[in-house]
């Protein structure tokens, strides 16, 4: 590879003109050129005619990529469902290394990995108008010390202890609200897990304008249409 | 339209940022839902500037794939410094700039074409003409080198500024000034004719 970083060896070196170039006049082409796209003056180039040949050649070389950037297609040729599909398809046989928490009872052997209990809580806690859960992480509560080490990878069994963050609606009251999230939690690891709960902390990341989510919300539909 | 408050013409279909931010989050903790979220929200401007960077819809494609599945490994060391749409504009740029150093040696054994002044034509109609040199443009683009063509594009045809190119490559301000110009400089010299 290192061969093609001094040119090409037929002699387009196409590194060659070097930025220490000058113009008949004296003056540095690099120099012109940085002037004219900062816009800004000087009174030598604008009676200069090799100057003035110089920055006619960059202005038709702009005048070309404008056209190349309209040329563009409007409408992506790209199916960008079916790639999102392949990305998705990789991404499903990868094994991502998480942690494995405890469901049932303390005698039981059932067990769930963590990203997969995350997703239940941030699915319930979704469902709470103007509220969209963001991290959520699940620990063992360490107000009750297990009494034999768990299993590699694996927290200790007994009750858990989550921690959630949501984004939520300026509309709402932040104490009714995490009552809310608190309570959708427990409900779901009751109702969907079978998980014992021990505590969620709620913290509130960001207040949102809720006009600006209708927006916004509309937009990220349109765009995951296939 | 009121959604589209304060956004960049570059980024006219480019997600908004605290939907993003929290999409990035659900899926660093695994969920692959959120990152087919965002595979959806960023894959149509990231396969736009692959096919500026490469030159070829197809090539982008399969750069833009193997990104996106190198930063969902990436993504639990991805702590929200940079936005979601930053961070993999970085990644798309430099598996292409690999791309394009690996496919050197074929381009080096094709001798880069003289582009066809417009003499040679019998007065076409402007608008051909001005599709002809465009065809000319991206002729004469396949013999930048890649650190070249990479500077050259993400500057001129996605506008980003000289500081962020530098960032994104990895090089310094001036360095990325100095291939800007001599991309400059080649393909002034290359479309000559259209003067």
């Amino acid at each position: 590879m290192a061969m093609n970083e001094s040119g090409a060896p037929d002699g387009t070196s196409f590194d060659g003109p070097s930025e220490e170039e000058l113009l008949p006049c004296g003056r540095r082409l690099a120099q012109v050129w940085e002037l004219a796209e900062t816009g800004g003056q000087d009174p030598h180039t604008a009676e200069c005619p090799h100057c003035g040949e110089a920055l006619r050649a960059l202005r038709a070389l702009e005048g070309v990529v404008a056209r190349a950037r309209d040329d563009e297609p409007r409408v992506p040729p790209w199916d960008t469902a079916a790639l999102a599909d392949r990305v998705m398809d990789v991404v499903r046989l990868e094994l991502r290394p998480g942690r494995t928490l405890p469901l049932g009872e303390a005698d039981e052997d059932a067990w769930i990995v963590e990203a997969a209990a995350a997703r239940t809580f941030r699915a319930a806690v979704d469902t709470l108008p103007g509220v969209r859960a963001g991290s959520c992480r699940i620990e063992a509560d360490a107000q009750e010390a297990p009494s034999s080490a768990p299993p590699p990878g694996r927290l200790p069994r007994g009750p858990a202890r989550v921690r959630v963050e949501v984004q939520v609606g300026l509309s709402w009251n932040l104490q009714l609200v995490a009552d809310e999230v608190r309570a959708r939690v427990v409900g779901a690891a009751d109702h969907e897990l079978g998980m014992r709960i021990a505590a969620v902390d709620v913290v509130v990341t960001d207040l949102l304008d809720e006009d600006e989510d209708a927006d916004e919300d509309a937009d990220a539909t349109e765009g995951r249409q296939p | 339209m009121p959604g589209d408050r304060g956004r960049e013409p570059e980024d006219a279909d480019a997600p908004l940022p605290h939907e993003d931010a929290l999409l990035a989050v659900r899926a660093a903790e695994g969920d692959e839902e959120a990152f087919e979220a965002l595979v959806h929200r960023h894959a149509p401007a990231l396969l736009r500037l692959g096919t500026r960077l490469l030159g070829s819809p197809t090539e982008a494609e399969d750069a833009v794939q193997e990104s996106f599945v190198s930063a969902w490994r990436k993504l639990p060391e991805f702590r929200g410094d940079a936005r979601f749409g930053t961070w993999m504009h970085r990644i798309v740029t430099n598996r292409c700039l690999n791309v394009l150093r690996s496919r050197q040696p074929v381009t080096a054994l094709d001798s880069v074409p003289e582009p066809q002044a417009p003499e040679h034509q019998v007065s076409p109609p402007r608008a051909a003409e001005a599709h002809a040199a465009v065809a000319d443009l991206s002729r004469a683009i396949e013999g930048l080198s890649p650190e070249q063509r990479v500077c050259w594009v993400l500057r001129e045809l996605d506008g980003v500024p000289y500081e962020s190119i530098a960032e994104t490559v990895g090089i310094s301000q001036e360095a990325v000034r100095g291939r800007v110009f001599r991309a400059r400089r080649y393909l002034t010299e290359a479309m000559a004719g259209w003067r």
